[in-house]
């Protein structure tokens, strides 16, 4: 870990601590709002104490811009698969990835809807597929046929030949009745509506 | 850091701007078959929505040397290779930049930021 990540752990750690310990001291009662009112009027009474604490601030935002950016950077440094060719990198970004596997599910009309989730490991690629099937499907052959479709597509589009592991979470199963009740509600909703078709004449 | 590539003449200088270079490697990559579009990343997504053309995408650097650095990303079709067509974007780059500008090629780093959406 390098020395700018442990510091900036350090510093929010510190930050984390005092705001708790200062919670804990005033519900105790052992820090009283006179305590906190005399330091601020103390801060505002002297101008220097008043551009410390400005800094002191500007400081604090700085550093924790800056660790944000960290943070945010290596997260996305990890979001890639990579490789080298003779003309320079290739990086494919693993939302990629999640944009062919949803491809793949259109051509099975059995899934309603799939969401996936891949990760790059060192061991390999790793993709958590949730998805939502339609009742008359049979769910073992189904996410075979799904776990067989996705692996081979990944291998055939990326051209790796590392280790693919496929997990698949059937979130629902939606039955015809639902789908047929969801449908004349969206009927429903899309009649015009008559205003103040309900009155009658006098 | 350096905006233009610059050379002498006789007659005098002549600049290749970084958005020109950017331009001739977005020709290049979308000549290729497979390739959808240049950029990808949420940037140009906004550019495109306000009807502006993603050449900001297109990160150019030009070094001490005057080697020049290409960064892009790219949408990829669905159903085709990534390594392959990112080779062949890789290659066509290289070959209309050093025939169009005369320029040193170091890297052409291809992201591939998404498969085009059905």
């Amino acid at each position: 870990m390098r020395i700018f990540t442990v510091l900036g752990i350090i510093f929010y750690a510190a930050i984390t601590i005092t705001i708790g310990i200062a919670l804990i001291a005033f519900s105790l009662n052992l820090l009283q709002p006179q305590n906190i009112n005399d330091f601020l009027a103390y801060v505002r009474a002297y101008p220097n104490s008043r551009i410390i604490v400005g800094l002191l601030g500007l400081l604090f935002i700085l550093v924790s811009f800056s660790f944000a950016q960290l943070i945010l950077g290596r997260f996305q440094r990890e979001k890639t698969i990579a490789f080298m060719t003779s003309s320079g990198q290739v990086t494919i970004a693993l939302s990629a990835v999640e944009d062919l596997i949803r491809r793949i599910s259109h051509h099975m009309p059995e899934i309603k809807e799939l969401r996936p989730d891949v990760i790059a490991t060192k061991k390999g690629i790793m993709a958590d597929l949730r998805v939502v099937l339609r009742s008359e499907s049979n769910i073992p052959e189904l996410t075979a046929r799904l776990q067989d479709l996705t692996r081979t597509k990944i291998q055939e589009v990326l051209g790796i030949e590392e280790e693919i592991v496929i997990k698949i979470h059937v979130a629902k199963i939606i039955s015809a009745e639902e789908k047929e009740k969801k449908r004349k509600e969206a009927e429903r909703l899309e009649q015009p509506t008559v205003p103040f078709s309900g009155y009658g004449r006098v | 850091m350096t905006h233009r590539d610059e050379s002498r003449t006789d007659l005098g200088t002549i600049k290749i701007h970084k958005k020109v270079i950017a331009s001739i490697a977005s020709l290049a990559a979308l000549e290729i078959e497979g390739v959808k579009s240049v950029g990808g990343d949420f940037k140009s997504g906004l550019l495109e929505l306000i009807g502006k053309k993603s050449l900001s995408a297109i990160k150019v650097e030009i070094g001490a040397n005057e080697d020049v650095r290409v960064d892009m990303p790219l949408v990829i079709k669905y159903g085709y290779n990534i390594p392959e067509v990112a080779n062949k974007v890789q290659e066509s780059v290289r070959n209309s930049l050093e025939k169009m500008t005369n320029l040193s090629i170091k890297d052409i780093n291809i992201n591939v930021q998404a498969i085009e959406r059905g």
